[in-house]
């Protein structure tokens, strides 16, 4: 069965972020450059081309774009100046917006106004709330706290695992992978190593692991962070240890986003050179999120009980902007989808292999 | 007879002496009858050698010389030079070939290899001692030169030979200038536009004092060889009904411009001729050229999604045409751009065999990236299909680029980028006896050596219709075949070689044998003394020896290639 083509795909991907993929011509240096890329799992150039060529359904049913972590070697290294890590980075933002059922990810991604609208409404909601409330602290520390926790498990199970059931489905059901389901429990543990370690993410640069490990202390800090503040109820504690705890995490996430956030002011990596609103949105909002709880802790503890309330007042509007829009339809679902996109991927080469005996 | 030969045995730093103990060769030729002389030396062609023999000459008195070395391809004119440096005919020099046919021929034997290079120049010193004096043939020659075609090629030629202060005939048979060029809107690299190029190049020729230009007019025969052409001509009458004009002119040297034929695709090639929808690259840029407003319309109908097929008639490995036509794949693309421009909507699908844009032409390859063409590849061993699915014209293909993906194209319009073929009217190479290469194109003499001269002296040829070319190839090879022609007659006077055939007129008896066997027309009857006789036109005759073997009462001698000399050379080597 003949695959048609679609050349107006290339319009759609460059709304995703896509720049000048068009002046490809197909070299492969790209490919040839690219440490993570190998015989049997070939990128970027292949998916460049079923971009240029917009076989959407396979493109779809691809984990490759997961499989880069854009270190930017084949973007300097590109004859052509076509970009193929910044391709590889909008087809993530694409594939997060099919996997989204809402479609709410494909317009936040497509549509500025449409992000800054999210982020007024979500804005005026809190500001709504609090009003209601007469910026009661206390009032507004219960039920903050318990909207945290709410929306968790409303984030969880009404938007990430639907998704991941439909990230499933697009690239191990249609593509017809068949793998027998103990596979789906010996290889988990791939999962998690893959979603708290980022451990692809060090074989991408050559030199230095800095920004993996960088990146990795991010991930310990805003994972235990949040853990503090919804479980351990950092702001309501009296436990030294908890405290002292929230205050290394939120420090930790506060110094780490600074940097990041540097680096795209300077583009000084290729990685940061063409930044869209979604990924000012993710460090931004993640650096606010760590400055604003750590502010909230210290007011607390200096007892400056009339200033927490306004202090609060704004951390819980990052807040509720950082549940309600950056993390189940931006980009803050990247954590999820890399690492079972690597636990997919280990299911696929194992469908190709036969079952061993010694796997039982 | 010669008495006082002189022999080198060449070692070629080794290319011979490796294979072929020259010293041996040396001493097997010294005591030959009449040889006064024989040394080996390290490398013949050397300036220190060539000064040793001019010594020799003179000092031994030398009346023959011979160079055992390599081939007489690379070296014969540097020794008969040598020879005349020393104050002998030149033609008594004697070449034999040790190398090419005994040091490598045979690096597997070397005693063989000695053996026959001991033959070989036993062999050249018994035609040594037969060799005689010769002296070229030296005749006037007419200094007005004919170019023949009318396109960018020969406008191009005619000019520059007006600025040589050469009289110029231009003959065009079609009754306007510029030829293909003429035809087109913008062109790939300048986007001046063709009619603009031709009509400014047309307006400079036509306003100079030496150059008589002919249109509707063709050759319809032509006579004699270089220096002394009579070509006849036919000019088309200016009313119909008229007689035609003929006209005779006297030409020293012919420029050939005769341009090339589109190639036209077979019946049912890509759907060409089943499908209105399928037309070749000349009729899409004529569409493009002459649409007007945004939105391109070809048969009441709107077109979007052009595919372009490349390679239709080039690149063909079983029987079609095998070479690459060059300016097409620019051309394509330029034409794909121009539309793109022009009008709203366009989708270029480029189906090719591999983009040669080569040199600066790859600026619009990378343009047409940019503005989103698409490029897929197919080789030849699965050709694009095309079929009609839900009333759209669909092409299947598959693309290597995409790892051999079976893909289907949508297309509104489909383009055949059509190569160059040669003219299909081949009248002029007839007359002139132009050889053909195996692409049907006029051939050169040597691709890199002599580009644009052609076997028969005197003509030149210039353009497409020595193969396809862009125009400024076509200009370049003009203005090369232009002082070439020009450089052959521009002295007035013209020498040919001696080495022709003979006619022993009192045996020969008129039999029209050698006459059938000789390639250039240079042998004719007349009447010497009441009888019937075959003469040669030295000034046409190539030396070529085609005919002395045909000959039934043996009465023509190859000069320089006397029976008597060959024969004792065959008496040496056997």
């Amino acid at each position: 069965m003949a695959t048609k083509i679609n050349p107006k795909f290339k319009d759609e991907l460059k709304k995703y972020g896509a720049v000048n993929m068009s002046a490809c011509y197909n070299c492969g240096t790209c490919t040839a450059v690219c440490s993570l890329s190998s015989t049997e799992e070939s990128f970027p150039r292949e998916m460049i081309r079923l971009s240029a060529l917009g076989i959407e359904n396979e493109i779809k049913s691809s984990l490759k774009p997961w499989e880069c972590y854009y270190c930017g070697e084949c973007t300097n290294s590109c004859p052509q100046t076509a970009n193929p890590g910044e391709l590889m980075m909008s087809l993530r933002r694409w594939l997060t917006s099919k996997y989204d059922w809402t479609g709410l990810s494909s317009l936040l991604y497509r549509s500025f106004p449409a992000t800054i609208a999210a982020l007024i409404l979500v804005l005026a909601g809190t500001l709504f709330f609090a009003c209601s409330r007469d910026f009661n602290l206390e009032e507004m520390l219960h039920y903050g706290h318990r909207f945290e926790i709410i929306a968790i498990s409303t984030v969880f199970l009404v938007i990430f695992v639907p998704n991941l059931l439909r990230m499933w489905y697009f690239t191990i059901v249609k593509p017809k992978v068949r793998t027998p389901l103990k596979r789906y429990f010996s290889t988990s543990g791939e999962l998690f190593v893959h979603m708290f370690t980022q451990k692809r993410y060090k074989d991408c640069e050559e030199n230095t692991h800095f920004r993996w490990f960088e990146h990795m202390i991010l991930v310990f800090a805003y994972l235990s962070l949040l853990f503090t503040t919804v479980f351990l109820n950092w702001f309501a504690t009296y436990n030294l240890f908890f405290i002292i705890l929230g205050y290394v995490e939120s420090l930790l996430i506060f110094a780490i986003t600074f940097d990041f956030v540097g680096s795209r002011i300077k583009k000084s990596r290729t990685l940061n050179k063409f930044s869209q609103p979604s990924d000012w949105l993710f460090v931004t909002w993640l650096l606010l999120m760590g400055i604003t709880a750590f502010l909230v802790r210290l007011f607390i503890d200096l007892n400056l009980t009339e200033s927490v309330r306004w202090v609060y007042l704004i951390h819980l509007i990052v807040l509720a902007q950082w549940a309600l829009i950056i993390v189940p339809f931006g980009k803050w679902t990247h954590f999820l989808y890399r690492s079972f996109a690597m636990y997919f991927s280990q299911l696929k080469t194992q469908s190709k292999e036969p079952v061993s005996e010694s796997a039982q | 007879m010669k008495e006082r030969i002189g022999v080198y045995v060449c070692h070629c730093g080794g290319n011979i002496s490796d294979y072929v103990d020259v010293e041996k060769v040396c001493r097997a030729v010294e005591n030959e009858d009449g040889v006064v002389l024989a040394r080996t030396t390290l490398f013949a062609c050397s300036d220190s050698n060539q000064n040793e023999m001019i010594n020799d000459i003179k000092e031994h008195n030398l009346d023959g010389v011979i160079v055992a070395s390599c081939s007489p391809k690379l070296h014969l004119a540097t020794f008969r030079n040598v020879t005349e440096r020393g104050e002998l005919n030149k033609y008594t020099y004697v070449h034999a070939n040790i190398r090419e046919q005994a040091s490598w021929a045979h690096s597997d034997d070397k005693t063989g290899a000695t053996e026959k290079a001991i033959h070989l120049v036993k062999a050249a010193i018994a035609k040594s001692r037969y060799a005689e004096p010769l002296y070229p043939y030296w005749f006037e020659a007419e200094k007005t030169i004919a170019v023949i075609g009318g396109g960018i090629a020969g406008m191009k030629a005619t000019a520059s030979l007006a600025d040589k202060n050469s009289n110029v005939v231009l003959i065009e048979k079609e009754s306007r200038l510029g030829g293909h060029t003429a035809e087109w809107g913008s062109l790939a690299m300048t986007d001046e536009k063709g009619y603009e190029l031709t009509e400014r190049i047309a307006g400079d020729i036509r306003n100079r004092e030496n150059i008589f230009i002919l249109t509707g007019a063709e050759v319809i025969s032509t006579k004699g060889s270089i220096g002394n052409f009579e070509i006849r001509i036919r000019k088309k009458p200016q009313k119909e009904g008229d007689p035609s004009e003929i006209m005779v002119m006297k030409i020293g040297s012919i420029v050939v411009a005769t341009g090339y034929d589109h190639y036209s695709p077979k019946d049912g090639e890509y759907g060409f001729g089943n499908s209105d929808w399928v037309i070749t690259l000349p009729e899409f840029k004529k569409l493009v050229d002459s649409s007007t407003g945004k939105i391109l319309e070809y048969k009441g109908m709107r077109i979007s999604n052009v595919v372009y097929i490349y390679c239709v008639g080039s690149r063909q490995a079983n029987g079609g045409n095998s070479y690459c036509s060059r300016y097409c794949c620019t051309s394509a693309i330029h034409t794909a751009i121009e539309a793109k421009k022009k009008f709203n909507g366009i989708v270029n699908i480029h189906l090719n065999r591999g983009i040669r844009t080569y040199g600066k032409q790859e600026l619009l390859y990378a343009e047409s990236l940019q503005m989103g063409d698409l490029y897929l590849q197919f080789n030849e061993e699965s050709l694009p299909k095309i079929f009609v699915k839900k009333q759209k014209m669909v092409i299947a293909v598959k693309d290597i680029l995409s790892a051999g993906k079976e893909l289907e194209v949508e297309a509104d319009l489909v383009v055949l980028v059509t190569g160059m073929v040669p003219r299909s009217d081949r009248s002029v190479g007839s007359m002139l006896k132009l050889p053909k290469g195996r692409d049907g194109f006029y051939n050169e003499v040597h691709m890199k050596l002599r580009p644009v001269e052609t076997v028969i002296d005197g003509v030149t040829i210039a353009g497409t219709c020595q193969g396809p070319k862009n125009i400024s190839e076509s200009v370049n090879s003009a203005l090369s075949a232009a002082t070439k022609s020009y450089s052959l007659i521009s002295k007035g006077t013209l020498e040919t070689e001696p080495i022709i055939a003979k006619i022993d007129q009192e045996n020969c008896s008129w039999c029209s044998k050698c006459l059938n066997a000789c390639p250039f027309d240079a042998i004719s009857k007349e009447a010497v003394h009441n009888r019937e006789v075959a003469i040669v036109n030295a000034s046409v005759c190539k030396g070529c020896g085609m005919c002395t073997p045909v000959c039934p009462v043996d009465a023509i001698d190859l000069t320089g290639y006397s029976s008597k000399e060959m024969m004792s050379m065959i008496d040496v080597l056997v």
